[in-house]
């Protein structure tokens, strides 16, 4: 606990700390309403702000990236960075190395949040004990036990090889995220890649910029698989903050749709996609899957590849048309705080409608269910309405991925 | 529980060496955070006696939704800036909304499990059935009589607390006298001001009296994030104290409208003193965020305080926003249950006063209501 609590102290508090908001002309005035929506974005490029808790050497979260470095359609405005998988220091060290790897030292990257709205370490360890771990989904990310402080980082292996001369930003995430969509209104899409916290940060200090986004692309919860995903319970009041907001647009990549597809997966009969993109792409891309993908597999062929969760997000932010089917549905997050802490539950849009769904059901049911308009079936207060991608074309994604993975280095 | 020790243990650890703050006869550095409610209440009073007092350096008026929605909070504080002669004092609006609580969720809970019944705290400020919605601002009564011609900041207050403290280190003090969403997410933004600020001191919560008061299950989650970060001091003016003093106790009303100047015996004639008249039967609001701003101004008036442990239930149930307490010194209890009355991993230290001299309070108060206005 003590250490926590050190922790909480030492922080990049200092580095971040000069940095200002600019001014929000509602404020200035008190009788001010938010301002209407913006226009629809144009053709153009993409405008995107790339939240992610990216965790080093390899994973979903450096892939996730590396697809939104090399899509050629994307205007990267700023990489930010918010503890989850790693201390959120460790994260700034890989980030901006890989950055100085793949030439594109342009784009700024921000320090975030370096711990959940309320949840701490010690809580989390406890809950389990208390309550039993989580089973299916035991990943701590930077609450694992053996992860060191937010204050520690660990040298960055191979093709990494060493920290970054390049540096990040001041200012804040959230102030970066608040200055950016009001700079841009309507158009900015904001990939949510990690704990939902730099969000509700900037939904804290600037309500206004909700209905100014043009998308939010989020990867978490889900309905089969299981309820309750790692960036939601890292954080859940974060993610019931921003879940419930009501953007324009929200899309949630479920665990369910993500667990379809794992990056060890095969791309044509007898060949991996990682095989594929280490044989095909160049340095540093080629490097990464090969030290981090095709060797270790060659050492373990019975080693566990994770599902590509954050590399679906990148795919409706690039081409949105991979997905097949969406549903807008209710969510919302259980922030109490036992052993359903950091749950969803969804309810259909129009659960209004649903009693006619009990044509279905079969006539022994009838017996039991005689009118399905007994039930109240909707969501509860203040739930927010989000885009539940639901199918998504296997083929035409794990094409996405590896052209994108083996174009030439993508030039700033 | 080898967990709490270091808990226990956190405002040694934590704070850097604490300076001496500031030279003897400097004023004291302040930042008023405020569920500034109009025309005239708990809230409103206190900022007179803050805007009055002689050895205080106010740097600047927050708002914060709760007993109303902040921008109609805004207007009053601006407007009462102004008709006090004190329009160089910057106003910053806060958070509109609570970090996760809504309306319509506070509105459910009241129907499911009974509104709060201790101490008529089933007040729900802001979010109450038929109060104005949160873009609506009406119109302002005598003697405001119009909104301010002076605006708030555009920086949102939790900025503003975070430059502040950074730029007086060890100096500032910050009075949260409405839920502690602003200071919540300063704390969120840059733990660092933590250790540098000079004291916070709140109203909200109690040991006997009502568990919980609107500034704490209004934001629950603000609560808990304020009030376990290691502050060097934080100061608690609890339900209990508060009750004990009551605006229509000792003619007060009746002797700041005979005395006071233009516009305090304006607002206290209308807003205090007819309804009393009207209604013998009145009972007028407990004093709390007086008391905090008697606190900062001459803490002297209290008896002392108990060092305590507090924190707050979360659970989106009737008992969010309840608060526990813990004596701090629970290691050294006697008895057979010595040393196992231990407080939750989460709970913050906080020095909750204990007592308070009524008469020095009324001359204080009555003093700082019917001086000149500064």
């Amino acid at each position: 606990m003590s250490t926590t609590r050190r922790e909480f102290i030492k922080t990049v508090g200092a580095a971040i700390a000069t940095s200002q908001i600019p001014p929000d002309p509602a404020a200035m005035d008190t009788l001010a309403l938010t301002p209407p929506l913006a226009p629809p974005q144009s053709t153009a490029k993409r405008k995107v702000i790339y939240d992610q808790d990216n965790s080093g050497p390899f994973g979903t979260d450096i892939l996730g990236t590396l697809m939104m470095l090399q899509a050629d359609n994307i205007d990267l405005l700023g990489i930010t960075l918010v503890t989850g998988d790693a201390w959120m220091k460790q994260e700034l060290a890989y980030t901006l190395r890989l950055l100085e790897m793949m030439g594109r030292t342009e784009i700024p990257v921000y320090p975030g949040a370096e711990f959940p709205m309320l949840n701490t370490k010690e809580e989390w360890q406890l809950r389990q004990q208390l309550y039993g771990g989580h089973r299916l989904d035991p990943w701590m990310g930077a609450f694992n036990r053996p992860n060191g402080g937010p204050d520690e980082i660990k040298p960055l292996p191979s093709p990494y090889d060493r920290l970054a001369g390049l540096k990040a930003q001041q200012e804040h995430a959230a102030r970066f995220i608040i200055k950016t969509v009001r700079a841009n209104p309507g158009q900015v899409t904001i990939y949510a890649g990690g704990p939902l916290t730099n969000l509700a940060l900037a939904m804290g200090l600037a309500p206004d910029i909700v209905t100014m986004v043009h998308e939010v692309v989020i990867m978490g919860t889900g309905f089969h698989v299981f309820t309750n995903a790692f960036n939601i319970f890292f954080d859940p009041e974060s993610a019931r903050k921003v879940l419930r907001a009501g953007w324009p647009k929200c899309s949630i990549v479920t665990v369910d749709i993500a667990e379809e597809i794992h990056e060890g997966d095969e791309f044509a009969p007898g060949r991996r996609m990682i095989e594929e993109i280490a044989a095909r792409a160049q340095s540093p891309i080629s490097d990464l899957f090969q030290l981090h993908a095709v060797d270790p597999l060659r050492r373990n062929p019975n080693m566990h590849f994770f599902r590509m969760a954050d590399e679906m997000i990148a795919a409706q932010v690039i081409d949105p048309s991979v997905f097949t089917k969406s549903e807008e549905m209710y969510v919302d997050i259980c922030t109490t705080p036992g052993p359903r802490y950091g749950d969803s539950m969804f309810w259909p849009k129009n659960w209004q409608a649903v009693p006619d769904a009990g044509k279905s059901v079969s006539a022994a049911d009838r017996r039991v269910f005689v009118d399905p308009r007994q039930f109240y079936l909707g969501p509860p207060p203040s739930a927010g309405l989000v885009n539940v991608l639901q199918e998504i074309d296997h083929v035409r994604f794990k094409k996405l991925f590896v052209d994108l993975m083996t174009k030439p280095i993508r030039k700033a | 529980m080898q967990t709490s020790s270091g808990l226990l243990a956190h405002s040694a650890m934590f704070s850097p060496a604490l300076q001496t703050p500031s030279a003897p006869g400097a004023k004291k550095k302040l930042i008023y955070d405020q569920d500034h409610r109009g025309p005239l209440s708990t809230d409103t009073v206190a900022t007179l006696m803050l805007l009055q007092a002689d050895n205080i350096d106010l740097l600047g008026i927050c708002t914060v939704s709760c007993d109303m929605w902040a921008k109609q909070e805004t207007a009053y504080a601006l407007r009462l800036l102004e008709i006090m002669g004190r329009p160089e004092i910057p106003v910053f609006m806060g958070a509109q909304d609570p970090l996760l609580n809504t309306k319509a969720e506070a509105q459910m809970r009241y129907q499911m499990f009974g509104s709060r019944s201790f101490g008529n705290e089933g007040y729900l400020g802001c979010f109450a059935k038929d109060a104005p919605g949160r873009n609506e601002v009406t119109p302002l009564p005598p003697p405001y009589n119009r909104f301010a011609q002076i605006k708030a900041q555009p920086e949102p207050a939790a900025d503003f607390i975070i430059r502040t403290i950074r730029a007086n280190p060890n100096e500032v003090t910050m009075y949260c006298g409405g839920p502690m969403t602003n200071l919540a997410l300063a704390v969120m933004l840059a733990p660092d001001i933590v250790p540098i600020t000079r004291e916070v001191i709140f109203m909200g919560g109690g040991i006997h009296h009502s568990t919980s008061s609107v500034n704490v299950y209004f934001d629950a989650e603000a609560a808990k994030i304020g009030f376990r970060a290691p502050w060097p001091k934080f100061t608690l003016v609890t339900t209990d104290l508060a009750e004990q003093v009551h605006m229509q106790d000792d003619g007060k009303v009746d002797d700041i409208v005979e005395r006071a100047h233009s516009p305090i015996a304006d607002l206290f004639r209308e807003y205090e003193q007819k309804p009393q008249r009207a209604n013998p039967q009145r009972r007028s609001f407990r004093m709390p965020d007086e008391m905090m701003a008697a606190h900062v101004i001459d803490p002297s008036i209290f008896a002392g305080y108990d060092e305590m442990y507090i924190d707050i239930v979360t659970h989106n149930d009737g008992h969010y926003g309840d608060t526990s307490f813990w004596d701090a010194n629970w290691k050294d209890q006697a008895g057979e249950l010595a040393g196992q009355n231990n407080p939750s991993i989460t709970a913050g230290r906080v020095q909750v006063l204990n007592g308070i001299d009524k008469k020095r309070f009324r001359e204080l108060f009555t003093e700082l209501m019917t001086r000149r206005i500064k």
